[in-house]
């Protein structure tokens, strides 16, 4: 019972935190423009498992915010819409990615001196 | 691809209006891809199992909808808590109103060839349609109010604010929207009352052939139609303006204090000038009442009672003004102190 409850609480905090990195991994993956199914694959090889129903709202959005630009192209069997990033993407990118490595840096920072306290109390 | 011109076109229906045959396109665009993708034969039409495996696996035509923005709601979460309490205040009100009719024939039973409990049934069902029929003007006021509410609103809703938005003190006094809101609806009802219903204010009986009404208000009270208007409008402005600021500031008190002594001034003319309710002899017949006065002395004696009601409805509008001027020193002393703190 206690482990389903962990279970459970642990999967929905990991949903939590991928929703919230979603974002920038997307953003990543397009400087070199992609369409949606692609992209959906590439992020799923690099161990990133993004829904579709999350993934095409959200390059959507994304494009609304003009951090992408976005085309259509008909290509050998059907037309496929391409998103890449857009100037004003990659400065924000760039920013962004600055940030997430300092947030990276202090979680880290804050689990390894839990670790340690736990173990100096144990 | 039968199954995806089925599952495109479920999608389309819940879609918003905007952008939606270019998301349709993008939609069919990636099943393709992926049918292509999973289809163990390729270069061979896919089987129908492995279309409708891989709708199933994209997911249901709702939700894909859903995460494309297509939130319709009917009224929205920043109205919702409103909603919920000025529904609750209506639906209270119309079930006292309803009860207190069901009394009055039980305690007063009219003449049917039904009978008291006939006559009490039938009440009793009006008290369920007099409920809905609330519960559907709320609702769909406020449907429109969700509807006709600028952007702004909800992106205020869901992102700007600033601390610079709290109130500048702790002894503001916040304004309860749930009473503003049912006040502004009463205003509207009173102003439609006056100017488009005003033959119908009477006195209402149930007789043999079903409710009579007569109306009661002479020609002397449509003088004051114009001014009574005029104060339930800027009633409503002043109640808008403080659902928009959320407190009592100065400008507001000053608005109550004109718009109280606006309404004293009306309400002193009312009651010093002529009778303003006579009941006229065909209303009298029509009413067909077995009483031991004429319709003269019913006349005086709604009259006199019309001036008491109104005298009250004066003392408390006096009340509300002391307080509210005073409120202006008092608080004013108050704010001061909690913002040099």
């Amino acid at each position: 019972m206690i482990v389903d409850t962990v279970q459970e609480q642990t999967q929905n905090l990991v949903q939590e935190l991928r929703r919230g990195v979603i974002v920038i991994a997307v953003l990543s993956q397009l400087h070199e423009e992609q369409y949606g199914y692609s992209l959906m694959k590439k992020l799923e090889e690099q161990g990133l498992q993004v829904d579709q129903g999350t993934l095409y709202p959200l390059l959507r959005r994304l494009e609304e915010q003009t951090l992408l630009k976005s085309d259509w192209r008909v290509e050998t069997t059907r037309p496929r819409r391409y998103y890449a990033l857009s100037d004003f993407g990659e400065k924000v990118l760039k920013e962004v990615t600055v940030e997430w490595s300092r947030i990276k840096q202090t979680v880290d920072q804050l689990l390894s001196k839990t670790k340690e306290n736990k173990n100096e109390m144990d | 691809m039968k199954w995806i011109d089925l599952y495109l076109e479920e999608v389309r229906h819940h879609l918003p209006s905007q952008n939606r045959e270019d998301i349709v396109r993008e939609i069919r665009s990636t099943l393709l891809d992926m049918v292509e993708d999973h289809n163990p034969n390729p270069g061979q039409p896919p089987s129908e199992e492995l279309v409708k495996d891989v709708l199933k696996d994209f997911g249901s035509p709702r939700k894909i909808a859903r995460e494309y923005g297509s939130h319709q709601y009917l009224i929205g979460p920043r109205m919702y808590p409103v909603y919920i309490q000025v529904l609750k205040i209506v639906l209270i009100i119309v079930l006292a109103m309803n009860v207190l009719g069901l009394l009055i024939t039980v305690v007063n039973p009219p003449n049917l060839a039904g009978g008291i409990l006939i006559t009490v049934l039938e009440l009793v069902g009006g008290l369920f349609t007099s409920m809905f029929t609330a519960f559907g003007i709320v609702t769909l006021s406020f449907a429109l109010i969700e509807k006709s509410a600028p952007e702004s609103w909800h992106a205020e809703f869901q992102q700007s604010w600033s601390p610079e938005d709290l109130p500048k003190t702790t002894q503001q006094e916040h304004v309860k929207v749930p009473g503003l809101a049912v006040e502004i609806t009463l205003a509207f009802v009173f102003i439609a009352l006056l100017n488009f219903f005003f033959d119908r204010i009477g006195i209402y009986y149930l007789g043999e052939t079903g409710w009579v009404s007569a109306p009661i208000l002479n020609d002397q009270f449509r003088r004051y139609i114009p001014w009574l208007t005029a104060a339930a409008v800027t009633d409503i402005g002043l109640n808008l303006y403080l659902i928009r600021q959320g407190i009592w500031d100065r400008l507001a008190t000053a608005g109550r204090v004109l718009i109280n002594l606006f309404k004293i001034g009306i309400l002193s003319a009312i009651i010093l000038g002529p009778a303003v309710i006579t009941i006229s002899p065909v209303a009298w017949q029509a009413l067909d009442l077995t009483l031991d006065f004429g319709p003269d002395e019913l006349s005086r004696t709604l009259n006199t009672l019309l001036n008491v009601l109104l005298g009250l409805t004066m003392f408390g509008l006096v009340v509300d003004t002391i307080k509210r001027i005073a409120s202006i020193f008092f608080r004013g002393d108050k704010a001061q102190t909690t913002i040099i703190n």
